[in-house]
């Protein structure tokens, strides 16, 4: 048989094998990955969909060390019942300053995509520290250290806003210039709560 | 292994009780697959979607969160009658498949037998059943877990004393056999989700 | 070349393997018992005691990774450096580079495993260490594939085994998907911002996510399957030609599943149907080579013994053909609805990892560790127990899944006549109590077994020491 003889080179020849297996295996991600990361709509701002500021970042930095995507997706389907429950659905163009993207693959909680302005800075506050106190059933975690440790704890804002800019992120001079100002006296859980509220604004003009 | 030719009635009940000598007589009979089918078979199938109509007539599907649902009767009648048929369904398929296995495992090959077979992987469940009448999910995977168990239990300890094939490769059938029964419980949730999505059952915006 | 051998090219290197054998078992029981933890932090809340490293959002990425990278990598580098050699008909190549290999993998699960719980998150999933692991992994990925492919290179048997073609792949593709994903700018040691962002990154993020389960905890272990299950059974395998089309058809159409992963997400939809329609296509040779497994042992009939490892490989094979059924049935897009953010998906992958990955693992172990040891498995009476305790357990993990995922999937949908929705999720999340309780007991099941899988392997070892194997003497290499 012919496959088979040419199938008893590849078995033969290690290099053979090794390039067939990584020849073979790469025609998918070069046909169907690559064309969508140069695809250029899908690094198209929304129309409101603007750069994190410092302490939204910082928040945002936060929500991830903390693993809140374990539970929380942010990515509101074009369903019917989502829509009602969540808000408008989400587009691409409103996740182009995400790195990485949180839209996550499980819902354990709510998803927070449109969370922005539906409760109170002191609502998030209370729930953040102590989730059942106003949520009587809820399983997640409290997040008590958040209110212990200084935003810029970390003190690399500057660092993070220009390795954001020379990803192609539109940060002026002022802005780096200013962000460690726009930390000083806040603590982590106001970096978190700045995040949550601006959470889903992108979509603003649109609808 | 003494030869008999008949096998008592009740024999499904008592394989809760003693099964063993259940299937050393199943051992010795060479069941008749029309008897089994129109015997055991359709009942096993009908019991549980019976149960359920009444269940979930009378208390309505309690799914753990807020109000129990009441489906229209006709609806409900329709999602038993389609539950009826995925029970015989399954119950068929897996004699077949089993009837199947059984050249590859060296068991006996008459539909009979296997007929016979999974009659005893089902009887358990249809016993566990019961608990449809009160159709709320959660006790009714809780009481559906010994159900499980035991007729696993019953499955991996039959196939080799009733196919008359040594207890290694009964092992083996066994697995084989559960392989497919998971397939098929999970092709049973995939299609009622892909159905219920699309519109048919009740309501859910898509 | 025997006479001008040194010493330790006489005999397979089969410490190598052992001590990879004994880290697994290690990270089996810590991977499954941080599982359990945070499974039962969605019963009990409070479990955290108010600590940052015991919260559940830092435990999950580790129970992840200790099990995938821990657990599942250790075993397969040992199955490999086992079966490389005795399929090659040589000692491995570079010994002392496969000893780093052992060492440097287990240092970065250990500094790893510590990073995560310290909040060093780059939350990519199944990739969420940070960029300085992410070269270390790299390096000692590289070494692997030196050993690897240096040992078939002078191996003394012409074709080339076909356990070794998906062990390849696995560290080929996986090189691959790993160095793409994971590409990144550093801000500082602890921090970096991934070269990809929103739409894109998802989509490279589930290509890497997908075929990493497709390649090491499907391919990888299809390698343990098509070295170790032929061994067992003492036949080869059943078709050859079966296992040529197989391996091709699902190294080529596993890497384009991932997008099912972002189903009605906000990708483009041809990205969507794509990975949908290739999802289903993968079935075919995932399944055909369960068949070839099956079949191979069910004609084993004189040397069948009531053996636990068979047993467990047994088992495991009916798991893989759920998982692998189950799997495209979740990518078709009406399925898709329901199941997507659900626990169903937990519970799918659950019936992968435990069934198929752990259970094969488990069934490979027993049969490796007593051949490594020189005697007889320690007690194949908890071996057997263990066996009940795996089964049971991975039953009631995946039945308590299926309950909250249907459950979840249908009611956070549900609408009444007039369109508005019936349930609000507080009342459906607070449904799940029970499931999550009974997921609780399914993890005490199943890891009560592996403890009893670590004592017995622990005792059967204790005081042993490695076997010396020599290669075949002959020269096997056909004149061609």
């Amino acid at each position: 048989m012919n496959g088979l003889g040419l199938h008893q080179r590849l078995e033969r020849n290690a290099g053979l094998l090794i390039f067939g297996i990584l020849f073979v295996s790469a025609i998918g991600g070069l046909v169907q990955v690559l064309p969508s990361i140069f695809q250029e709509s899908l690094s198209q701002p929304a129309a409101n969909t603007r750069p994190y500021g410092a302490l939204e970042l910082v928040g945002r930095d936060i929500y991830i060390r903390e693993g809140c995507g374990t539970c929380h997706s942010q990515q509101v389907r074009p369903l019917l019942a989502e829509v009602k429950r969540y808000g408008p659905y989400s587009r691409a163009g409103e996740s182009v300053y995400d790195r990485p993207f949180l839209w996550g693959s499980k819902r354990t909680g709510p998803d927070l995509h449109r969370i922005g302005g539906r409760y109170t800075d002191t609502w998030h506050r209370v729930h953040l520290l102590d989730p059942r106190s106003v949520v009587n059933n809820s399983i997640m975690p409290a997040y008590p250290w958040l209110a212990e440790r200084a935003a810029n704890a970390d003190g690399d804002i500057q660092l993070r806003l220009k390795v954001l800019r020379r990803l192609g992120h539109p940060y002026t001079d002022a802005d780096i210039e200013s962000a460690p100002a726009k930390l000083e006296g806040l603590t982590e859980i106001d970096a978190v709560i700045a995040y949550l509220q601006q959470l889903g604004a992108g979509l603003g003009a649109e609808q | 292994m003494k030869q008999q030719t008949t096998l008592a009635p009740w024999f499904p009940l008592r394989l809760l009780i003693s099964p063993t000598k259940v299937f050393n007589e199943l051992a010795g009979t060479r069941p008749d697959p029309f008897v089994m089918f129109f015997k055991y078979l359709v009942w096993f199938a009908l019991i549980p979607p019976f149960l359920a109509y009444i269940g979930a007539a009378t208390f309505g599907w309690r799914l753990g969160a807020a109000e129990p649902l009441f489906l229209p009767a006709g609806d409900l009648l329709l999602v038993n009658m389609l539950y009826f048929a995925a029970l015989l369904f399954g119950l068929v398929s897996t004699a077949v498949i089993s009837q199947w296995m059984a050249s590859t495992y060296g068991a006996r090959q008459s539909i009979g037998i296997h007929f016979a077979l999974v009659t005893i992987i089902a009887g358990p469940l249809v016993v566990g059943s019961l608990v449809h009448l009160y159709p709320h999910v959660f006790i009714n995977i809780l009481a559906f877990i010994p159900a499980l168990i035991w007729s696993m239990f019953l499955l991996f300890r039959g196939i080799p004393v009733v196919l008359r094939i040594t207890p290694e490769r009964g092992m083996l059938m066994a697995s084989a056999l559960i392989g497919y029964l998971l397939v098929a419980a999970v092709s049973l949730l995939g299609i009622t989700v892909a159905l219920w999505s699309r519109g048919i059952g009740p309501s859910i915006g898509v | 070349m025997n006479t001008t051998a040194t010493k330790s090219n006489l005999y397979y290197h089969d410490r190598v393997v052992t001590v990879l054998v004994a880290w697994s078992i290690v990270w089996s029981v810590l991977g499954m018992a941080v599982g359990l933890y945070v499974a039962a932090e969605l019963v009990w809340p409070q479990l955290d005691f108010g600590y940052p490293w015991l919260s559940y959002g830092r435990l999950r990425p580790l129970h992840t990774n200790v099990v995938v990278f821990g657990f599942a990598v250790s075993a397969l580098m040992a199955t490999a450096f086992y079966s490389v050699q005795r399929t090659s008909h040589v000692p491995l190549f570079a010994p002392a580079l496969a000893w780093f290999c052992c060492i440097a993998w287990q240092l970065a699960i250990v500094a790893g495993g510590l990073s995560l719980l310290a909040g060093i998150n780059a939350s990519k999933e199944y990739a969420e260490l940070e960029w300085p692991f992410d070269i270390a992994i790299t390096i000692v990925w590289v070494c692997f594939a030196i050993v690897f492919f240096g040992t078939i290179a002078k191996r003394k048997i012409q074709p080339i085994y076909v356990s070794n073609w998906f062990y390849g792949g696995l560290i080929i593709v996986i090189a691959m998907l790993h160095i793409v994903n994971s590409l990144a700018m550093p801000v500082t040691l602890t921090k970096s911002y991934s070269l990809f962002a929103g739409a894109p990154d998802a989509i490279v993020q589930w290509w890497y996510g997908h075929n990493a389960v497709g390649f090491l905890l499907t391919g990888g272990f299809l390698g343990m399957m098509y070295y170790f299950l032929p061994k067992q059974a003492g036949r080869p395998i059943w078709s050859y030609r079966l296992s040529i089309v197989a391996f091709w058809a699902f190294t080529y159409s596993y890497i384009w599943a991932g997008p099912h992963h972002l189903h009605f997400n906000a990708i483009p939809d041809w990205v969507q149907s794509l990975g949908m329609v290739m999802s289903l296509i993968l079935l075919a040779p995932s399944w055909a080579t369960m068949i070839n497994g099956i079949m191979t042992v069910s004609g084993a009939h004189a040397k069948l013994k009531t053996d636990p490892a068979l047993k467990f490989i047994v088992l495991s094979l009916a798991f893989y053909g759920l998982a692998t059924f189950e799997g495209p049935m979740m990518a078709i897009k009406s399925v898709n609805i329901v199941s997507h953010f659900t626990d169903w998906t937990i519970g799918h992958v659950h019936s992968g990892a435990l069934g198929w990955n752990a259970m094969i693992t488990f069934g490979t172990f027993y049969f490796l560790v007593p051949k490594l040891a020189g005697r007889d498995l320690y007690s194949v009476k908890l071996a057997n127990i263990h066996f009940w305790l795996a089964l049971a357990g991975t039953m009631l993990y995946i039945l308590a899944m299926w309950g909250a995922g249907v459950s979840q999937g249908l009611l956070w949908l549900s609408l009444d006549e007039i369109g508005e929705l019936n349930f609000s999720f507080k009342d459906i999340m607070g449904s799940m109590a029970p499931y999550y309780g009974l997921r609780v007991v399914a993890g005490v099941l199943f890891l009560s077994g592996t403890l009893l899988l670590a004592f017995n392997l622990f005792k059967t070892l204790q005081g042993q020491k490695v076997v010396r194997v020599v290669p075949p003497p002959v020269a096997a290499m056909e004149a061609a």
